[in-house]
């Protein structure tokens, strides 16, 4: 009974460890994205903001998607720890998967991405992450006509 | 053992902590009709609502054509009374919250404040009113130098009452809410419309509707065999999809290329798309959401 009480008592404590750990390693995407909205550069309504959360790095990427009208100019924009994105990459899809742009140019990270749209469809927003540090990031999405 | 119990009651106590009294209360007050959920996962339905592109682009399309600003094409604040579900309250929640962006963008301070007071009452009947800071609202609205935060505002009103739904695992409320947006940014483009039918611009807007009413209609039907009041809304958005057979959109695809702007990537989209819509197709389309919206808001 003993030795039952001291391995209940081993699994709790390593349990709250266990919780402790998580609770550090957790991805305050909010903060990001409270960051971004601001700096849709002037002239743009805000639309979304979306949360970039590669849990520590077990996921490669993370994606959502959204429907661009023709005539219409979109910005996304990335923020992260410090100034830069840390490593965090934005790429457009359009609705057949062709890329139709990449944030990382010549190993440089762009921090933001302005796209006047002339084809109607549905996008595909993706995040991926390279040497990033945190794997924690947020974007928003604005438009203007 | 004691101690494995106290780990369990920390735990339990932990769980039940969490839910806030507005989320008690929130789920006290959902139809008792529709208990059962659909049969595809919240997670896909919730990839599907995220597309549904925000009516204020069409509001803000409207003004910067030149079109002036119409408060008869709003639904009136004054038929509040008349929805008493959560199905009405929610698609009347999306009607009006279109109504609320078109008087924003129009600088309507006075009718917009009207809308404010009205989405609050019904968000509150739907146990979400506490998304909605009406005094900072207020304040905003009488001042047209805080357009831009009056929007940044409302929007995120509108984007955290959808997640929070969505975490609720009511995204059916979701798709209403969003389906009335929808409903009712089109019809008053179709209005728009009709008072200028040479206006290519707003009858190509019409014709691109028929990717999001795609969306509309897959998201309606999940919840067919469980709500009879959506299957039913299902069935007319499939006539209006029907119609929509007779627009074409064509699409040719070629490589975008991209320069970098004050550290800005400013990309130059060298695909296009025509969109093949008539008047007459504009015409049987804006007949059809006419009727259906007529159902929803009387």
């Amino acid at each position: 009974m003993r030795n039952m009480k001291k391995a209940l008592y081993s699994i709790f404590i390593a349990s709250l460890f266990f919780i402790a750990g998580n609770v550090n390693a957790q991805c305050n995407s909010e903060q990001y994205t409270n960051t971004c909205i601001p700096k849709l550069a002037t002239g743009f309504n805000f639309l979304k903001s979306y949360k970039i959360d590669g849990q520590g790095g077990s996921k490669t990427k993370v994606e959502y998607s959204y429907v661009f009208t023709k005539g219409t100019q979109y910005m996304i924009n990335v923020c992260a720890t410090g100034e830069s994105t840390d490593g965090i990459i934005v790429s457009l899809f359009d609705s057949n998967r062709n890329q139709v742009a990449s944030s990382k140019i010549n190993n440089q990270f762009i921090s933001a991405i302005a796209y006047p749209c002339n084809t109607t469809g549905i996008y595909y927003i993706q995040y991926t992450f390279d040497n990033s540090t945190e794997f924690c990031g947020g974007s928003a999405l604005g438009f203007k006509r | 053992m004691r101690i494995l119990a106290l780990v369990m009651a920390v735990f339990i106590f932990a769980c039940n902590s969490s839910k806030k009294p507005d989320e008690q209360a929130f789920l006290e007050s959902l139809d008792s009709t529709t208990v059962e959920g659909p049969a595809i996962s919240e997670e896909v339905i919730s990839s599907i609502i995220q597309q549904i592109p925000s009516p204020l682009e069409i509001s803000v399309l409207l003004k910067e054509s030149g079109t002036k600003y119409d408060k008869g094409f709003l639904n009136s604040a004054d038929n509040l009374s008349k929805y008493n579900s959560n199905y009405r309250k929610s698609l009347n929640l999306g009607i009006y919250g279109t109504d609320l962006g078109y008087t924003n963008i129009y600088e309507q301070n006075q009718d917009g404040l009207d809308y404010m007071a009205t989405i609050k009452e019904l968000a509150d009947g739907l146990s979400i009113g506490q998304f909605f800071d009406i005094e900072t609202i207020g304040r905003l609205a009488t001042n047209s130098k805080n357009l831009d935060s009056l929007l940044l505002i409302t929007t995120q009103n509108f984007n955290n009452i959808n997640h929070y739904l969505q975490e609720q695992n009511r995204a059916n409320l979701s798709v209403l809410l969003l389906t009335g947006g929808w409903l009712e940014a089109m019809h008053i483009t179709c209005q728009v419309a009709s008072k200028n039918p040479d206006n290519n611009e707003l009858r190509e807007t019409i014709g691109e509707q028929k990717i999001i009413l795609e969306n509309i209609v897959l998201l309606l039907s999940f919840y067919q065999e469980v709500d009879q009041n959506m299957a039913s809304l299902l069935e007319d958005m499939q006539k209006l999809q029907a119609e929509y057979e007779n627009v074409e959109i064509v699409t040719t695809y070629k490589e975008s290329t991209f320069e970098i702007v004050d550290g800005v990537m400013v990309i130059k989209d060298n695909s296009s798309s025509e969109i093949k819509i008539t008047n007459e197709n504009v015409s049987s389309i804006s007949a059809l959401i006419s009727s259906i919206r007529k159902k929803v808001i009387s």
